[in-house]
């Protein structure tokens, strides 16, 4: 398991921020092994400055990481695989040379190492390319050579910062299927997304910062309960006044009235709109992961 | 250490097979070889005298003066013999064994030359026999005096260039893998030291390859023109203190450019952080080239001291002038505790310099952080 305990974290202040910056003000939450967490925010809000904390990139002012129970150390580390914001390869170095020289600095034996980065290399589609320079790749591919860099040593944990951007949808299918893989034999697995949508359908953990806070962590059906549910009723061609003493508001489109509300008595609400009129439409509206978050950072 | 090694691989396989690499080695290499058999070919074979004759004997000029070559010449008459002279097909004519023709003032080497070969060739010819004055010298030995400065020249040429390439090599790397963000990824997986110790130690491998090619090379190649025979005696050991001498000038210099580097995320940041660097390597080897001409003089012998300046100034002194063996050793020693500070200094600020990617670091910022 992997807890983060109340990270913080301030910038030494430059001349347009005299006063420093608090980048971190307070993060925690925890991965347990198998779960897929994904981290959440604006731009700004303080997940790259945490992930670099974990992987000991940057020092907290305070605040602590523990992995299986104990800090998290320097040794701990070599067996976690990071995926750092910028993308940083050697743009010279070909691509199987490349992935398995990261292999061999995390300790592996030079047989075990090739062939970690054969069976990635295959597993990501690269095989092609693997005698090729990185920089004579495309973006996409620069990246899943990243992704195999991470991969590599068969990490314990992954640290994985915007894993997804630029990535087209056949891309992302291929690297989130590696990533559900490592899930599903143990890897706690945390990644940083701005694709609401993406974490939504892959993670298990959902946690959202804002200004160096956590402003909402937990199972997204966790966070679908915290929030108010909102019962949507549409009804046809109602006769006037049908929601007079119902909770909520109506808005009309043409001879269309929706009725939303967060509370009341459904029940009552069912007879009154199916004797008012045709009832189309009468469910419990879920908000999405976009809407959680969009609210949580209001 | 095993992290260290595998760093120091990579360098060198990566470096080896790029193509600068390679053809640098062969255009260097080129190059000694041209130089060892320049001399031969430009300098000709030293001095030569053409003299005539006219009813005169050759006098034994060459076994007085072996370092001359002498062409004689024999003439019917004297009008023959004059106009040879005035036309400078020949220095100067002996006219029945007691006058000589030239074309103005004869060359006083080749006066006094004659003047005291004819002396003893007719002394000796009355029966009188005077032993040759025996030569004995006090003072250092000057036979080898031209090679040494040749290859003490020759030596600060190759020290510097190689010094200062390696020196920029190992400034780019590291803002390389500083600009790219790759030592983030490297220092989960290994220590700052070993990171910069590797690359440090990598290119330094590239750098002595340079440096033996260089000097297999060149003593191939003396060796081939025969320029070698007037080599001075104690090549071997030479050789043995170019390359400990380089090793301590590169690693001084490596990582005190490895330090500056650490402070730039931009290559085109490089050149102005290593300014001051470059500044005293050029220091150096300015100091270095003029010693070549003065190695005994004040400013060579203090400067042969003083770390980092004696690692291109001892060996230059070394190559120039016959230096004591004590002498070699103190500087060195003072050498070794000067690498020892830059390693210490260096790591330091390398370590908290180079995962802080941006704007320029101050390096009095970084010694104080933390």
């Amino acid at each position: 398991m992997l807890e983060i305990n109340e990270l913080r974290k301030r910038f030494a202040g430059g001349p347009d921020a005299p006063g420093g910056k608090v980048a971190l003000d307070g993060i925690g939450f925890t991965v347990r092994p198998g779960e897929m967490y994904g981290f959440v925010g604006a731009n700004g809000a303080g997940k790259t400055t945490t992930m670099r904390i974990v992987m000991g990139v940057l020092q907290a002012d305070s605040g602590s990481v523990s992995w299986q129970g104990r800090p998290l150390g320097y040794d701990d580390r070599q067996r976690f695989g990071y995926m750092p914001e910028e993308r940083g390869l050697y743009q010279k170095m070909r691509v199987a040379e490349q992935i398995e020289y990261f292999g061999r600095l995390h300790g592996m034996a030079a047989p075990v190492a090739k062939k970690a980065t054969d069976d990635l290399l295959e597993r990501l589609g690269l095989t092609e390319r693997k005698g090729e320079t990185v920089q004579a790749l495309s973006l996409g591919n620069q990246q899943r050579v990243q992704l195999a860099v991470a991969l590599v040593h068969d990490p314990e944990v992954l640290i994985l910062d915007e894993p997804f951007s630029g990535l087209d949808p056949i891309a992302v299918d291929a690297l989130a299927t590696v990533l559900q893989e490592r899930c599903r034999g143990g890897v706690p697995v945390i990644f940083s997304s701005h694709q609401l949508e993406l974490v939504e359908r892959l993670c298990d953990s959902v946690g959202i910062v804002s200004a160096g806070r956590m402003v909402a962590t937990g199972t997204v059906e966790d966070l679908r309960a915290a929030e108010s549910n909102t019962l949507r009723v549409v009804v046809r061609d109602p006769a006037p006044g049908w929601a007079d003493g119902l909770p909520g508001t109506v808005t009309v489109h043409g001879d269309r009235h929706t009725l939303r509300t967060a509370g009341g008595d459904d029940q009552e609400i069912l007879r009154r709109a199916v004797k008012a009129g045709r009832v189309e439409h009468f469910g419990v509206e879920q908000p999405t992961l976009t809407e959680i978050f969009k609210e949580a950072v209001a | 250490m095993n992290g260290l090694l595998l760093v120091a691989r990579r360098e060198v396989a990566t470096q080896i097979r790029t193509r600068a690499f390679v053809i640098g080695l062969i255009v260097t290499g080129l190059l000694v070889a041209a130089l060892s058999f320049a001399p031969k070919v430009l300098g000709g074979d030293g001095d030569t005298y053409k003299i005539g004759l006219v009813n005169s004997q050759q006098l034994p000029l060459h076994t007085a003066a072996p370092d001359i070559e002498f062409e004689w010449r024999k003439f019917a008459d004297e009008p023959a013999a004059k106009q040879a002279v005035l036309d400078g097909d020949v220095d100067a004519v002996l006219v029945d064994d007691a006058r000589v023709l030239t074309d103005g003032e004869i060359e006083t080497e080749l006066g006094v030359l004659m003047q005291s070969v004819n002396r003893e060739f007719k002394l000796g010819a009355a029966g009188v026999a005077i032993p040759p004055l025996e030569m004995q010298s006090v003072g250092a030995d000057t036979r080898y005096e031209s090679a040494r400065r040749g290859i003490a020249t020759v030596l600060v040429l190759v020290l510097f260039m190689l010094i200062i390439g390696q020196v920029v090599m190992v400034a780019m790397g590291v803002v390389e893998e500083k600009g790219s963000r790759i030592v983030e990824i490297l220092l989960s997986s290994v220590r700052p030291w070993q990171l910069l110790g590797g690359k440090i130690v990598g290119l330094g491998v590239l750098g002595m390859i340079n440096l033996v090619v260089i000097l297999a090379v060149g003593l191939g190649a003396a060796m081939a023109s025969g320029l070698a025979a007037e080599f001075p005696p104690g090549i071997p050991g030479l050789v043995a203190a170019v390359l400990a001498w380089f090793v301590l000038g590169y690693a001084f210099f490596a990582t005190l450019a490895a330090a500056f580097a650490s402070l730039v995320s931009r290559q085109e940041e490089v050149n102005s952080v290593l300014t001051p660097l470059t500044m005293v390597i050029m220091g150096t080897y300015f100091v270095s080239f003029y010693s070549t001409n003065d190695p005994t003089g004040t400013l060579a012998t203090v400067m042969s001291y003083i770390p980092p300046f004696s690692s291109m100034i001892m060996p230059v002194r070394m190559a120039a002038t016959e230096v004591p063996m004590w002498q070699v050793g103190l500087s060195m020693a003072a050498m070794v505790l000067g690498v020892l500070a830059a390693l210490a200094f260096g790591a330091k600020v390398y370590e908290r310099a180079v995962l802080r990617t941006g704007a320029r670091l101050k390096l009095g910022d970084v010694l104080r952080s933390r």
